[in-house]
């Protein structure tokens, strides 16, 4: 009961509180159903009790807040809901619709008591969410981004982001280094959380890490595993998924669930769904190039042993071929020439005979007109001999004659004969003195006669007058 | 030239020397020179294959010169 001081009615605080319980459990008798957002789900681990920040937002802003109360055994009912429905716990950040009653409490104040929660409000929530991020990205157009991006020949320099003792991580690990093909990877871990609120910002701040060392890298991959299907709505994140979308190297997820794709691994390069398809993938990405290098040095080896054997059996033919033709051509040509050297032997006989007989011809022919020659010849000759001899006697008679005549005449012509008729010839100096002009008186001259000469002196030259001079 | 070729170049060139080789664009007197290439390639695609040349400290210096530029 108040009590009265100094003329005013006082009450104790209790008595404040109780009023107000006991209006407000007047009023709101019945639970009832609403929508909010619960910006922190305050679960205290040691009590189990959840003690939910409940707001609503406009335009970013907080125009409603409220405290309420989520005891332990309806936390644990409509969490496990939660887990089987919408793959996700209860968490901060998401918007629930939730039937509640008002509760006043004298030392905790004013709090909405949670009954229960809708989970199919807060899975439609999430859908939109996730719808609403591959809208922006698509109107961005980035979408498809690192999609676009050529994953190199060979991924062979991994960026894993990952937890390092996750069991996700450690299968990637057993199929990677355990390939029998000796293939060799390098894989570099960043670790990061990779489940509820906190891996959006964990992941992204890791993927800014990667591209300040970019170099080192072919390829990201976000590998998770072994935590169930439970709290993958991150990965529907939009900055998550942008950050990913317009990362520089292809990004290969590894999430590893059952339920529907998230937005980081539709527009991430490749999604391998679990951590061992994602080795696979790689792996099979060494094949791809191992099996053509394998088979391309199988087809050098079996082409060029082929084809060498293919050219040692042409030039073998070659040669057999020109063995045979040399061997036929030297045939023929062995029997042209001796069937030649028989022609000719038979030709030549036949020459030969012909010839030998034309000769024989010629030489009777010869004999015969020698003969009939000679015949004409001797005839001839003595013909001839006859007449030889005839004129021959004429022309001695002849020339007796003309050597009588002859005689004669030069015998009148001696001398001796002029000398004896009286004539004398003079010599002075031993020459006959043929002109008058010659001598002079003195000189000594010599008169020829024919019985002698005389020697004389001149005693006097005269000149005949009826002569010249 | 054959140690400066990267390992895309060496298996796009060894596909090419393949097809010519199938296609018998390939003469006696060019196949000794072109298997000894091919074989230089093939090389140089199975080393990469089974080796990698990343060093982890260098990059963990990297990332811890760009975390403290950001800081």
């Amino acid at each position: 009961m108040p009590e009265v001081i100094s003329d005013r009615k006082v009450f104790s605080l209790i008595e404040v509180t109780e009023s107000i319980q006991k209006t407000l459990t007047d009023r709101y008798k019945s639970s009832f159903w609403l929508k909010a957002e619960m910006n922190k789900l305050n679960h205290y681990s040691h009590s189990g009790h959840c003690y939910p920040d409940l707001v609503e937002k406009r335009e970013g802003k907080v125009i409603a807040q409220m405290r309420s109360i989520l005891w332990k055994s309806d936390y644990f009912r409509l969490n496990e809901t939660f887990k089987s429905m919408l793959k996700e716990p209860l968490k901060d950040g998401i918007k629930i619709l939730l039937c509640a009653t008002i509760t006043f409490d004298s030392t905790h104040g004013l709090s909405l008591r949670i009954l229960d929660i809708d989970p199919g409000f807060s899975l439609g929530e999430l859908e939109r969410e996730k719808q609403e991020a591959i809208m922006k990205l698509n109107k961005e157009g980035i979408f498809s981004n690192n999609k676009n991006l050529t994953l190199p020949l060979l991924p062979q320099r991994i960026a894993i982001i990952s937890v390092e003792t996750s069991k996700g991580y450690a299968d990637y690990l057993q199929v990677i280094d355990n390939n029998p093909w000796g293939y060799k990877f390098f894989n570099f871990l960043f670790p990061s959380l990779l489940q509820g609120e906190k891996s959006i910002i964990s992941i992204i701040s890791q993927l800014k890490r990667i591209r300040k060392v970019i170099h080192h890298f072919d390829v990201v991959a976000i590998i998770r595993g072994g935590g169930g299907d439970v709290g993958l709505s991150s990965f529907n994140n939009y900055e998550l998924a942008r950050e990913i979308a317009l990362f520089p190297l292809p990004v290969i997820t590894g999430i590893g669930h059952s339920t529907n794709e998230t937005v980081s691994e539709m527009v991430s390069s490749k999604n391998a769904i679990t951590p061992t398809e994602l080795a696979d993938f790689l792996i099979q990405k060494f094949h791809n190039f191992s099996v053509p290098v394998r088979k391309a040095e199988e087809t050098i080896i079996d082409k060029s042993s082929r084809l060498l054997k293919e050219e040692k059996l042409k030039l073998h033919n070659e040669v057999k071929f020109f063995q045979t033709a040399t061997r036929s051509q030297l045939l023929k040509n062995y029997n042209t020439i001796r069937g030649n050297g028989q022609t000719l032997k038979h030709q030549v006989k036949f020459f030969v005979r012909q010839e030998s007989h034309l000769i024989h011809t010629l030489k009777s022919e010869l004999q015969r007109s020698m003969a009939l020659l000679i015949q004409q010849n001797t005839n001839t000759i003595s013909q001839l001999s006859s007449n030889l001899q005839q004129n021959a006697v004429s022309f001695i008679k002849d020339q007796n004659r003309s050597l009588y005549n002859s005689s004669k005449q030069v015998s009148l012509l001696d001398p001796q004969n002029i000398l004896n008729r009286g004539f004398t010839i003079t010599l002075y100096e031993g020459k006959t003195v043929k002109s008058f002009s010659e001598l002079k008186a003195g000189d000594t001259i010599t008169t020829v006669l024919a019985e002698g000469k005389i020697v004389s002196n001149i005693i006097e030259t005269t000149n005949s007058p009826d002569q010249h001079e | 030239m054959s140690d400066t070729i990267n390992y895309s170049e060496a298996f796009e060139e060894l596909q090419m020397i393949v097809s010519e080789i199938e296609n018998g664009e390939i003469s006696v007197d060019d196949l000794s020179e072109k298997v000894k290439r091919a074989s230089v390639l093939i090389r140089i695609c199975k080393t990469k294959l089974t080796t990698t040349e990343e060093n982890v400290n260098k990059i963990l210096k990297d990332i811890e010169a760009t975390d403290n530029s950001l800081q």
